[in-house]
């Protein structure tokens, strides 16, 4: 999956969860500031993302997680080591 | 349709439970024109009260939390001016959880409750104050990191003693339906911070007072409540929903619907199999219903003078064993499960008493209904209340079936779907992605349970609705 679908799902993603349109949201969006995301919707959107890419975040990958750009950043990097592993 | 405007409402609402009046709430103070229907001939789904014999009890919730400064119930009723509507009360301790051993109060002040079990179990030391701290903390990261894990596991990583572990446990049979070790320790964080560290609040006058003034102010911004409407389906064209059927009443278009009924009605009955698809149809067909409750209601005479604290839930267990205590809750083995939780009210005029039961059948109830009465009756006597029994002058129950039939919430559950780790945070169980204009609020998303889980849900449906808006 290129850079760029996973970006798009992940827009789609945080614009379903948080009820901003998708064309509001862009790689420097942040979750908590921009998208007024709290405890509740972290989760929605850690699990949304793992069900949908099929990989599993770290938990001490999380804290790291507050923009568009930096979920799409892990999202690459986990997808990438499940092509390696197999 | 006959006298009604024929204008399509921006948003109908199925379910005048305190997600749907919350939700409601917000969308008609934001101007939009906004439709609730209810089944029931009173609003509040589970957050009722009813009257028999000059008595008043709640239904089913006997208070609410998440009340402090900051918390959601706190803003929630602000927000929507209902807190000028309502005389809030809370008792001191909130709770208190009784075992064989030990008596642990939950006070108003949190720091006295941990200076309290720090004294109890020294060898825990700070680790309790953390442990709370963590619970009452809403920072996103923290509970992030609790989405795969169990209560139980989150328990392990702070305590070492037992018994401490088991008496923190206890209360979530009868406030989420499970064990620790099955419960989501989001879920558990969330349960235990709303209903034990900030909880007890109680709406003077009985829950009703709540949903009714819940109720009243949508009505006066202008929403319209329909009591006593079965909603028989929601009308979907090119995926997009164009309003509901409501029993009697016929079509009633709207832009928007949001269920805030059970589930499978939703997906099951009003959509229907073909609008939903076969892989999210089988989906929703194999996830796990949460437990029901047994509730007793009873009036009491005059002389009744409790030396408990009016207004405190009390969790009571026999023993420390969950696994066993799981085991009996599903077979509605009384004896055996240990436990209930009892709160006399704040007049000291009734008492409520619930255990977590199972749903087995209609026929199953009528015919144990009253032994499980008795049996509840008798272990209060014997463990917590002595010779309190004579003093009772009316006594009635709720099944699980009973809250089946007021709420039609499948198999009377108590809390949405089962708290567990693989059943928190479901894609697609808010809104759809299928259906257009379909959002599901109240404890059937998962995401929250208890008044203030259901309200924040309601609270937070309507301002995805509203962005989407552009309001």
């Amino acid at each position: 999956m290129s850079e760029n679908s996973v970006e798009k799902e992940i827009i789609s993603i945080a614009s379903d969860v948080s009820g901003f349109d998708p064309e509001e949201i862009t790689l420097e969006t942040n979750f908590y500031k921009d998208l007024e995301v709290d405890s509740i919707k972290a989760i929605e959107i850690t699990v949304a993302i793992e069900k949908k890419f099929k990989i599993s975040v770290r938990d001490e990958d999380v804290p790291n997680i507050t923009t568009v750009s930096q979920a799409v950043e892990l999202v690459t990097k986990l997808l990438k080591e499940k092509g390696t592993n197999g | 349709m006959g006298e009604y405007d024929k204008k399509p409402y921006d948003a109908v609402i199925i379910g005048a439970g305190i997600g749907g009046l919350i939700c409601g709430c917000y969308l008609a103070k934001s101007g939009l024109k906004v439709l609730i229907a209810e089944q029931h001939y009173k609003p509040g789904g589970y957050c009722t009260s009813f009257k028999r014999q000059g008595f008043t009890f709640d239904a089913a919730p006997h208070c609410f939390g998440s009340y402090r400064e900051g918390g959601v119930m706190r803003k929630i009723l602000k927000d929507l001016e209902v807190d000028k509507k309502l005389t809030i009360i809370r008792p001191d301790p909130s709770d208190i959880l009784i075992t064989p051993d030990y008596k642990i109060s939950f006070w108003n002040d949190l720091e006295k409750t941990i200076n309290e079990l720090q004294a109890v179990f020294p060898e825990e030391g700070n680790k309790i104050k953390n442990f709370f701290y963590l619970l009452i903390d809403s920072d996103p990261n923290s509970f992030s990191r609790m989405r795969n894990l169990t209560f139980k596991e989150l328990l392990d990583q702070y305590f070492t003693n037992d018994k401490l572990k088991a008496i923190l446990s206890f209360p979530f049979f009868g406030i989420g339906g499970l064990p620790s070790f099955l419960i989501s320790a989001f879920m558990g964080a969330k349960l235990f911070s709303e209903f034990l560290l900030d909880g007890g609040y109680y709406p003077e006058g009985g829950m009703q007072v709540l949903s009714d003034a819940l109720a009243e102010r949508f009505k006066e911004f202008g929403g319209e409540l329909r009591l006593s409407s079965l909603v028989k389906k929601i009308r979907v064209r090119d995926n997009k929903v164009t309003g509901i059927v409501i029993e009697n009443d016929g079509f009633v278009p709207s832009r928007y619907v949001i269920s805030n009924c059970d589930a499978r009605q939703t997906f099951f009955k009003l959509l229907g199999r073909k609008k939903v698809g076969k892989e999210f149809y089988e989906k929703i067909k194999n996830m796990i219903p949460s437990m029901s409750t047994f509730i007793s209601y009873l009036g009491m005479d005059e002389y009744f003078k409790p030396f408990q604290n009016p207004g405190t839930t009390l969790y009571f267990s026999s023993h420390y064993n969950l696994d066993k205590a799981y085991q009996a809750m599903h077979a509605g083995d009384i004896e055996g499960y240990g436990g209930y939780a009892l709160r006399i009210s704040h007049d000291k005029s009734t008492i409520y008493a619930g255990i977590p039961a199972p749903y087995k059948n209609k026929r199953y109830w009528i015919n144990n209904k009253h032994k499980f009465l008795e049996s509840l009756i008798d272990r209060i006597e014997k463990y917590t209340i002595p010779n309190f029994s004579k003093h009772i002058i009316y006594k009635e129950a709720a099944t699980p079936y009973t809250l089946y039939r007021y709420t039609l919430n499948y198999r009377g559950a108590s809390f949405g779907w089962a708290g567990i780790p693989s059943q928190f945070a479901v894609p697609n169980l808010r809104k759809p992605s299928f259906i257009q204009g379909l959002y599901l609020a109240g404890h059937w998303t998962t995401l929250g349970v208890g008044i203030s889980g259901t309200a924040y849900v309601g609270y937070d449906t309507a301002k995805m609705l509203l962005r989407k808006e552009k309001i």
